[in-house]
């Protein structure tokens, strides 16, 4: 036993097609402290979301997907458990925050109806009214200054990060232990993004929860994260302390992500380091 | 709600105006369609002079303006003239017939909504599985047979061969019901008689299967087709982050926002099925409206054309405005357009 959040240990996925099957992670082991921020870097394809998804349970189930390697979760095994005792997990013990917070909420529903379904996973008799008393004070605590409206509305009437707050409330209304974001708020400009990304930072600190940080954007991943890992191709070529890989990343291929950031003071161009991809599959850099 | 209440006053508005080009449209139609109707409403043995007085009786030799003037004004009153046909007012023609059809079409819209629904919404729960893949099967070839085809093959096999139905008419001539409203099903209850309600219910499934078949297949296809695309949506994926149950997710999440377009169709078929019932109608001998209509057309019956066509159009028109007002209660975007903040 440890008392590690996550642990993924040699965790590999395949799709299988009509004719071939498609490895997309090879042999991929991290894992999250409690309390602790850790994120998952990697260009788009290099299979960070699919581990989000295997992490929640979400691919297991389904027919064309080759899984091998351990997640425990709470130093349980995940694969060892039935389907219905993984979704029991799900809204509980983990949450998930999307991409995209105006098409993750349900169109069709006011947000206060999105939250009592929420609350019914941990304490499936919770009434309308008393669902409403709790969202309204998480609405406060991220910082909504109109919970009662907001609470009232649909989805598509509230901006951006209006529905950005409204999903982190989601996400640690019922106090899980891990929270899951994939690429929180790319989808809505930087402000926004970089204003929601210190609050749930400060919401996570405050209830000791720990985050599985999902992220294409270096500069995000540098000012949320503890720890990071650098992903490409399905493997992971680097880890470590955030400031100490980007105070000295090892990997090539960490090291063309770095230099692909465009800078605004140098006034170079941007980098075409990234373009050399021969050294990328080099053996994994540690800290 | 106040965008509801004006939708629905817009709605109607339109809706009148349509009905009145409809009602033109189709007298000028009936107007110009050959031959002479008052020669055809006294037989071949009238006398010249009896067709001129009947043709002056019914303004036929005025300018068609006029006649529909006349028209016009008899409508308001909620007179559509005498058939030429049974001699009678249309309106007491159209009253007597219209219940049957209305029942039959009721039946079969119940039905369409009771099967197609649920069958599209099994069909996308499992896509890709053997039962999406025999609802699929199913659904197409309730689409691709016309309502005839199944009406003769339905009475054969459940009729004739296994002898399950009453093979024709409404109801056993044994029970001799008041036709206090023309509807059955309600008259059986009204005085009381739970058998003949059970025997008229009998006659009625059938039909209104028949009637129904084509459109529980649309039902189901479209509901399927909406509710794949939707189960790829990003909310789709955040119910199952959290753990929600596959059917309160099929239901709550994948169901409901996909349920407009097929309302849509369903209320367009509903309507339709009122023109189309005439030869499921005439199988299953239902003394229905449509029936009423072919007939009336056949011996170019003016009056009684004009009348069946605009019963059906209004019908047409509230089935649309009762599905718009659905689609408005059930969309937040179209109920709340104008309150956004």
């Amino acid at each position: 036993m440890n008392d590690l959040t996550l642990e993924i240990i040699d965790l590999s996925l395949s799709f299988k097609g009509l004719m071939e099957t498609t490895k997309v992670l090879h042999d991929v082991s991290l894992t999250i402290g409690q309390k602790e921020k850790v994120a998952l870097v990697g260009e788009s394809g290099s299979g960070k979301s699919v581990t989000a998804r295997l992490v929640l349970g979400l691919l297991q189930a389904q027919s064309k997907t080759r899984v091998s390697g351990t997640i425990n979760f709470e130093g349980k095994d995940l694969a060892w458990m039935t389907a219905r005792e993984r979704s029991q997990l799900r809204g509980t013990r983990m949450s998930m925050i999307f991409q995209d917070p105006v098409s993750a909420l349900n169109p069709v529903y006011r947000i206060e109806n999105q939250f009592h379904e929420v609350l019914k996973r941990k304490r499936p008799t919770i009434s309308f009214d008393d669902a409403r008393v709790e969202s309204m004070a998480i609405l406060g605590d991220v910082n909504i200054t109109e919970p009662e409206r907001v609470l009232k509305s649909f989805p598509f009437q509230l901006s951006g990060g209006m529905n950005q707050r409204v999903m982190i409330a989601m996400g640690l209304i019922n106090e899980p232990t891990l929270l899951i974001a994939d690429e929180p708020g790319t989808a809505l400009d930087v402000t926004v993004q970089d204003q929601t990304l210190r609050l749930m930072h400060d919401m996570v600190e405050e209830r000791g929860t720990s985050v599985f940080f999902i992220s294409h954007n270096l500069g995000v991943v540098r000012e949320f994260s503890d720890r990071l890992y650098v992903i490409y191709q399905g493997r992971i070529v680097e880890e470590g302390k955030t400031e100490d890989v980007f105070a000295n990343p090892k990997h090539p291929y960490t090291r063309a992500l770095l230099a692909a950031v465009p800078s605004i003071t140098s006034g170079d161009t941007i980098s075409d380091a990234i373009n050399d991809t021969s050294a990328f599959l080099a053996p994994r850099e540690v800290h | 709600m106040g965008n509801v209440l004006n939708l629905l006053i817009r709605r109607v508005w339109i809706s009148l105006l349509v009905l009145v080009g409809v009602s033109i449209l189709i007298f000028l139609i009936a107007r110009v369609i050959p031959g002479d109707p008052a020669r055809i409403a006294l037989g071949p043995n009238a006398t010249d002079e009896q067709v001129i007085k009947l043709r002056g009786e019914l303004h036929l030799d005025d300018p068609i303006w006029k006649q529909y003037g006349y028209f016009a004004s008899e409508l308001l009153q909620g007179d559509l003239g005498t058939s030429l046909y049974t001699n009678r007012p249309v309106v007491k023609d159209i009253a007597q017939f219209l219940p049957a059809t209305l029942e039959l079409v009721f039946a079969a819209g119940i039905l369409m909504v009771l099967i197609g629904l649920p069958l599209g919404i099994i069909s996308a729960k499992y896509e890709g599985r053997f039962l999406d893949n025999l609802i699929r099967v199913i659904a197409l070839l309730g689409v691709s047979a016309p309502s005839f085809v199944w009406a003769v093959i339905l009475m054969l096999l459940f009729a004739f061969f296994l002898p399950l139905f009453p093979i024709a008419g409404r109801i056993h001539t044994d029970f001799d019901i008041d036709r206090t409203t023309g509807f059955l099903l309600i008259d059986t209850l009204l005085v009381g008689n739970l058998r003949a309600f059970v025997d008229a219910l009998w006659h009625l499934f059938l039909p209104a299967f028949a009637l129904a078949l084509s459109g529980i297949g649309q039902a189901a296809r479209l509901t399927r087709a909406n509710m794949t695309e939707t189960y790829r949506r990003p909310y789709i994926e955040m119910a199952h982050s959290y753990g929600f149950p596959g059917w309160r997710v099929a239901r709550k999440y994948a169901f409901k926002p996909s349920l407009i377009p097929s309302l849509t169709i369903i209320g367009l078929d509903f309507a339709a099925m009122l023109g189309n019932a005439f030869l499921v109608e005439a199988i299953f001998a239902w003394p229905g409206l449509s029936r009423y209509g072919v007939a009336v057309i056949l011996r170019k019956d003016l009056n009684a054309i004009v009348g069946t066509v605009l019963i059906i159009s209004a019908a047409f028109l509230i089935a649309n405005l009762i599905v718009d007002l659905l689609i408005a209660l059930l969309n937040p975007k179209i109920r709340y357009a104008r309150r956004n903040p």
